[in-house]
């Protein structure tokens, strides 16, 4: 059924998204945590001004992606909610930390070590939720939940505590370190601070090089935790493209930092974990949970899934021209409106 | 009940308590800053300003914990519930991912008026309040078609034991729809109203007598004392309804435990249904049937008219009963608290009253508004008991069957008590701090040159 795929990708795309900018998030708390040398104090405050400036705006693409699973795929929801209780409930917590702390900190003038305490809190849960959530990853894209009689497992430890999903939690970990550095790189040349930017090209280079390193030992893990998409991959091979594309985007983007293209190499370093995202999804089809739950047979009835579709089609018109409008008054150098006689006069 | 049952339902419960007390300022507080704002731009008044600038900081922060704390009840809703979930998702997750729109519209918007000041001129920053109160409208209204599903669940057919002809959109306006959405959000606006008064009389009564207080005093009495006889009327629709629709609901909520002609009024009082009493109650003789048909002796059904199964046990009918009557008490002192300031401040030649008396009655009101709101979520929760979905699902099918849920409720416990501490903790800081100033042409000065965000500068 294709309406059951395209609310698929729908939701693939929220992931994306979430990986992309939230990672973007996570990972200026993770670089938090390592702020120290003679730039220590002025890395800080480049992560804080990077960081957006209201709440945790990222987040409703994971609350998109959850609420998502449940109108559409509600099986998966049941599924992931038993048998991975444990790693969800932690990651929420990781969620909560985040949210709050960074609400806390941005709002706590008076009292330093409370406000000390709240940023260490926000870097600590920025580390341990993109790990966990990797780690929920790795047991869905590994073949290692399986139902009986249509009934989930309750509560298990080997998906998601196997040495392959482990891996894809520190890929997690690599992967929004990567895009949070190629970020504060750009931000760092705009305040003119090439200083910092060298910095974090660095660390960029680094954190890049480590991911790839990841993931080679996960291609190595995959045929003895995860043959369906080893299968995808390897065997029936029409994903295999899409392991191509990101390997070359992946060295690209390296080569391009390397030689100081920032914009471009940060561009790439996006467009990298999209395609990296997309093979994944693409080298389980037809499968939603590996080895047995197909997007087909855990799809909701067509009606839910086209009002579903139509609500976020409604939601976008809504949702983009305020996006745009938000960027455009942040973004535009038009100065302050001047203060009018008008304005003042009158008291 | 097993221990795995009671813990989820606590998880559950506790978030809810929290939560709501966010959703509830998150849709009242955008009008308050929306009204307040207007006006001092109508009258160019210093004051009304410092108002709506005090109120957006602190709607920034309960913002920011209302995210979060909406995040984790969201996710609860699978994590606690699966069955439930993998049963109703595909009937009313809708509302959800409907109000997830409504809710980054809303973070949208509050984005640019909480730092949109310095570059939008007055009026534009000033509209830009009003989307932010009707998305904030529009989330209370998608998420509470989601628990009227729950009391009154349509949209769908079982035809073989299997889901059929399943209609989100039919679901959403079942008929609860209209009569449950409408008290939520008059509620909003009632607890914020009364709520945001109370802060005022408290500083009132601690000695800060100035043009501030009182009109932040003044516009949240207003604003309450417009929205609560229409929540009382609203009440009243809603309890008619119930009548027909969850009759056990509303023979818990009014402690009726047998049937009969011509029955009494208890009010308050702890029932006991295997004695058929009601310990302690006030009786009006006849009250009940003539409360609720207008007719001495006109017949009510009573607890014992439905299966011990299909109806509330003990417990929850003791909860139920005196949830209901503290709601319904609560919602009648803010009439009384709010009649007698307004008419006063009419009779008075529009002098703020300010006698003591009356500050003590408007801190009780404010938080017996939020009070009535936990009492009122109370009665539709625990008087649906046991089912989870109104004649469909009990609660004990629909848990998760998982091990650890009596940890996971006391981790979050701990969580919901660190972050309550800080965010009190936060706004008591945030009344303290010196206030933004309160003349006109001062603040139009101050909003466009000091207001500079943290950032970088070049070496």
């Amino acid at each position: 059924m294709i309406l059951n795929y395209i609310v698929a990708i729908l939701l693939w795309l929220s992931v994306i998204i979430y990986a992309v900018f939230g990672g973007a998030d996570f990972g200026a708390g993770i670089w938090e945590l390592f702020t120290f040398g003679p730039h220590g104090r002025d890395q800080r405050n480049l992560i804080t001004s990077a960081l957006g400036p209201v709440w945790e705006a990222n987040n409703v693409w994971l609350i998109y992606l959850i609420v998502g699973l449940f109108v559409a795929f509600p099986i998966v929801s049941y599924t992931l909610a038993c048998a991975l209780f444990i790693p969800l409930s932690l990651a929420l917590l990781g969620v909560v930390f985040r949210g709050a702390s960074f609400a806390f900190h941005s709002h706590i003038r008076e009292n330093i070590r409370l406000r000390l305490f709240w940023a260490r809190s926000f870097s600590i849960a920025s580390t341990i939720t993109p790990f966990l959530l990797g780690t929920v990853a790795g047991a869905v894209a590994s073949d290692q939940i399986t139902l009986h009689n249509g009934i989930p497992p309750l509560i298990v430890w080997w998906p998601w505590l196997n040495p392959f999903s482990l891996t894809i939690g520190f890929m997690a970990l690599g992967i929004c370190a990567t895009i949070a550095a190629s970020y504060l790189v750009v931000n760092a040349i705009t305040v003119g601070r090439d200083d910092l930017a060298e910095d974090f090209r660095q660390r960029t280079l680094a954190a890049g090089t480590t991911t790839a390193i990841l993931g080679i030992i996960c291609f190595a893990l995959m045929p003895f935790f995860a043959r369906v998409l080893w299968d995808g991959l390897f065997i029936r091979t029409y994903a295999i493209w899409g392991v191509i594309i990101t390997i070359v985007l992946g060295i690209s983007a390296a080569i391009t930092m390397y030689n100081r293209r920032y914009k471009t190499a940060r561009f790439l370093i996006d467009m990298d974990v999209t395609a990296f995202f997309g093979t994944w999804g693409l080298a389980q089809i037809p499968y939603i949970i590996p080895p047995q739950l197909t997007v087909n047979d855990a799809s909701s009835p067509p009606t839910t899934l086209l009002e579903f579709l139509i609500s976020a089609i409604l939601g976008m018109l809504l949702l983009i021209p305020s996006l745009w409008l938000l960027f455009y008054i942040f973004h535009s150098r038009s100065p302050l409106p001047p203060i009018h006689e008008k304005e003042v006069e009158g008291v | 009940m097993d221990m795995n049952i009671i813990a989820t339902r606590s998880q559950m419960g506790m978030s809810l308590i929290f939560h709501i007390i966010f959703s509830v300022l998150g849709v009242g507080l955008p009008l308050l800053l929306c009204l307040a704002e207007g006006l001092a731009l109508w009258h160019k008044d210093g004051t009304w300003m410092a108002l709506s600038h005090q109120w957006t900081k602190a709607f920034a922060i309960l913002f920011a914990i209302g995210a979060v704390s909406g995040s984790i009840v969201e996710f609860e809703l699978t994590l606690l519930w699966p069955i439930w979930a993998r049963d109703a998702g595909s009937i009313i997750g809708l509302p959800f991912a409907l109000e997830g729109f409504a809710f980054f519209l809303e973070g949208i918007f509050l984005g640019l008026y909480l730092y949109g000041a310095k570059r939008l001129t007055p009026t534009i920053h000033w509209l830009c309040s009003l989307p932010i109160v009707l998305s904030g409208t529009f989330s209370a209204w998608f998420v509470t078609t989601a628990n009227s599903w729950m009391n009154s669940p349509t949209g769908f057919q079982f035809i073989n034991g299997k889901l059929a002809s399943v209609d989100p959109i039919a679901a959403m306006l079942n008929p609860s729809t209209p009569f449950e959405t409408t008290h939520m959000i008059l509620a909003c606006y009632v607890s914020t109203g009364f709520g945001a008064a109370a802060v005022y009389a408290a500083g009132w009564l601690h000695g800060k007598h100035d043009d501030y207080h009182k009109k932040g005093m003044l516009l949240g009495m207003t604003v309450g004392t417009i929205a609560i006889p229409l929540q009382i009327i609203s009440g009243d629709f809603n309890a008619r309804f119930l009548e027909r629709a969850q009759p056990a609901k509303y023979a818990a909520m009014e402690g009726l435990i047998r049937s009969g002609r011509g029955k009494p009024l208890y009010i308050g009082g702890i029932v006991d249904v295997p004695a058929n009493k009601v310990i302690g109650a006030f009786q009006i003789p006849h009250g009940e049937s003539l409360i609720s048909h207008f007719n001495f002796n006109s017949y009510s059904r009573g607890l014992d008219a439905f299966p011990a199964s299909f109806r509330p046990p003990n417990a929850q009918v003791i909860m139920v009963h005196l949830a209901f009557d503290l709601m319904v008490f609560s919602g009648l002192f803010m009439l009384l608290i709010g009649f007698l300031f307004c008419f006063l401040y009419l009779t008075r030649k529009r002098a703020v009253p300010t006698y003591p008396w009356l500050m003590w009655g408007t801190v009780i009101a404010g938080i017996s508004g939020f009070l009535a709101v936990e009492f009122g979520w109370l009665v539709t929760e625990e008087g649906r008991q046991p089912w989870i979905i109104y004649g469909m699902m009990r609660v004990a099918d629909a848990a998760n069957p998982a091990p650890w849920m009596g940890v996971s409720f006391f981790v979050f416990l701990a969580v919901y008590l660190v972050l309550g501490t800080t965010l009190v903790v936060l706004l008591l800081t945030l009344a303290h701090r010196p206030k933004p100033p309160t003349r006109w042409s001062d603040l139009i000065v101050d909003e466009r040159q000091t207001f500079e965000i943290q950032r970088v500068g070049p070496r």
